[in-house]
């Protein structure tokens, strides 16, 4: 779930896979616009064939938090 | 085809005459099938449909006394908010459109503050329609914009969309006058506290209409962006009505680009965070031609993106004509309900903000840009002081710096007010994350600016206060502070880059902080 999701981030900002750390925060350290975040979150809804409530999409912080909430979803 | 209009209700019925027929609003519904599952279809409404729904609207704000009251409108772009706005204004009743990403309190303080008796709200915002229940005396009716599926319970006291319209005949008719007031649009203060902008029938229906941008009617419009701002509510919706157009409703910012495959635009407004995002995904298979890229990302129709609510950098119009799109950016702000100016297909220059629209003048006064004409607003709701700073003999003061051209282009150099523009088109103001963040005991002083695009914070933490209750690590508790405080903002108020001083802020005479 990390390996595909650090992938898919890579599409939106300028950041190596491996610089990708489970605490890493999406706009404070990823560099993620809202817009950019709320586009990848669509694209991970495509990939892991989930639906996410943008309510909840706007309490994620940290890639571990995506991570987790993607594994809730898939289960 | 583009016609003056000076209220809402003439633009409304003009359009249901020359388009009945034609879908007006296009949007995304879950159906079941056929063994139980839901599937998404795409469902329309006609420009007939939507009249005669908005009709219905009025009729029963009419029946239960509330013809001529406020009413507040808060949730997510839907055929029910929209049906909502034209059925109030149209009934001579003042529309309040809020955020509907604020916190429960804030939106229950604006509802009480522009004293309101009746909130449309929907699904997601029940809580806050439970705890507006409790704390708005003023508030007499709670309707839900949403359908109740089998197997939901609603909010108890509340009325179901669908009970409140029933058995309410259309062909409501009555007239409201162009200076009648049909909406209080709330924006933020550099006092830190929003204000109302009040604005008439004929302040918004001629800034939709006074401006013939030579769109043909059935344009396929998507509409991206929150529906209680003044750009999408009154270029998407009500210039969009106008001129006929299709509109779709896009659900979520996560499924833009989805949706965009789905409804097939022609046109899109957008804040430049969106052009910017977009920018990427075009140029992530540049090795491609641009006619494939751009049917890929866009689809083969999109001809237009309108930018405005913030600056755009003009390489941006470059980089997306390679693709047949043109970028058209544009001014304005609610206050002037809101478009100021707008480049045009066919009059436009590179760097500038377009032309004064036909309704309004503008003039520069010590480099600030001042408008005056029908766009302009009445003033703000119970803010004597803030109105009479705002406006003189008539003339807005816009707080932007800027000049006009021999051409009669208008272009922007700075801003005067002390008032964060996001790259996203939401106007932030500092004091009121200050208040906030300087409530914690363990802050003694804090300054909030744009720095590269984010909200910065940079804080004199109390560090008699820090020794006295043993704290070690003041920069982890204060970055704890900043985590707290944007756990609870909408994401455009968060802030995203701190920075500690280990010195008071610099005062002025007033003993106010330097800004600059």
């Amino acid at each position: 779930m990390f390996d595909q999701l650090a992938q898919i981030i890579t599409n939106y900002v300028e950041v190596k896979k491996e610089d990708i750390k489970p605490e890493s925060r999406f706009m404070e350290d990823l560099g993620f616009s809202s817009f950019d975040f709320m586009s990848m979150l669509g694209e991970v809804e495509d990939t892991f064939d989930v639906e996410i409530e943008e309510e909840k999409a706007a309490g994620i912080r940290t890639v571990q938090e995506a991570a987790d909430y993607l594994e809730q979803l898939s289960n | 085809m583009n016609e003056l209009s000076s209220t809402i209700r003439e633009l409304l019925v003009k359009a249901s005459e020359h388009y009945g027929a034609q879908d007006a609003v296009r949007y995304k519904a879950k159906r079941e099938k056929n063994g139980g599952k839901k599937e998404t279809v795409v469902e329309a409404k006609t420009y007939k449909e939507l009249r005669e729904d908005s009709e219905r609207f009025s009729a029963a704000l009419k029946n239960m006394g509330e013809q001529g009251s406020h009413i507040a409108i808060v949730g997510d772009s839907s055929y029910p908010w929209i049906v909502s706005y034209y059925g109030t204004v149209n009934s001579g009743s003042v529309a309040v459109p809020l955020d509907a990403n604020l916190p429960a309190e804030d939106l229950c303080e604006l509802i009480d503050r522009a004293d309101v008796t009746v909130l449309m709200y929907d699904k997601a915002r029940e809580a806050m329609a439970k705890m507006a229940g409790e704390r708005c005396p003023k508030l007499k009716y709670r309707i839900a914009m949403e359908q109740v599926q089998a197997g939901e319970t609603m909010l108890e006291g509340a009325i179901s969309f669908e009970a409140f319209l029933k058995e309410q005949e259309s062909g409501f008719s009555y007239s409201p006058k162009p200076e009648e007031l049909a909406t209080i649009m709330f924006t933020s203060g550099t006092t830190g506290k929003s204000k109302g902008v009040m604005l008439t029938h004929r302040n918004l229906a001629e800034n939709a209409t006074a401006q013939d941008m030579g769109f043909e009617p059935g344009m396929v419009l998507l509409s991206v962006l929150p529906i209680h701002h003044a750009y999408c509510l009154s270029m998407d919706i009500l210039k969009g009505t106008s001129i006929g157009s299709v509109i779709c409703i896009n659900d979520s910012l996560l499924r833009v680009l989805k949706n965009i495959k789905l409804f097939e635009p022609n046109i899109i407004l957008m804040v430049p965070l969106m052009i910017e995002t977009f920018a990427k995904k075009l140029e992530e298979t540049d090795w491609l031609p641009a006619p494939i890229i751009k049917a890929k990302v866009f689809g083969k129709q999109l001809h237009t993106i309108c930018s405005g609510g913030a600056y755009l950098n003009p390489d941006y119009l470059k980089r997306f004509e390679k693709y047949g799109i043109a970028i058209l950016q544009g001014y304005g702000m609610t206050e002037c309900s809101p478009v100021i100016s707008s480049n045009l297909p066919k009059d436009k220059k590179d760097g500038s903000i377009g032309k004064c629209m036909p309704n309004c003048e503008v003039k520069v006064v010590d480099e600030e840009l001042w408008v005056r004409g029908t766009s302009v607003m009445q003033g703000y709701y119970k803010m004597p002081e803030e109105t009479a700073e705002t406006l003189v003999d008539g003339w807005l003061k816009t707080g932007d710096l800027g000049y006009v051209d021999e051409d009669g282009f208008l272009f922007l150099t700075g801003r005067k007010k002390n008032l964060i523009i996001t790259p996203n088109g939401e106007n932030v103001s500092p004091e009121e994350l200050e208040n906030k963040i300087g409530s914690a005991r363990l802050v003694q002083e804090v300054l909030v600016r744009e720095k590269d695009g984010v909200i910065e914070a940079e804080i004199f933490p109390d560090l008699e206060y820090a020794s006295k209750k043993k704290i070690k690590d003041v920069g982890a508790e204060i970055q704890k502070i900043i985590d707290d405080y944007n756990e609870k903002a909408p994401l455009y108020k968060r802030v995203l880059s701190l920075k500690l001083r280990d010195t008071e802020f610099e005062k002025n005479t007033t003993k106010k902080i330097k800004r600059f």
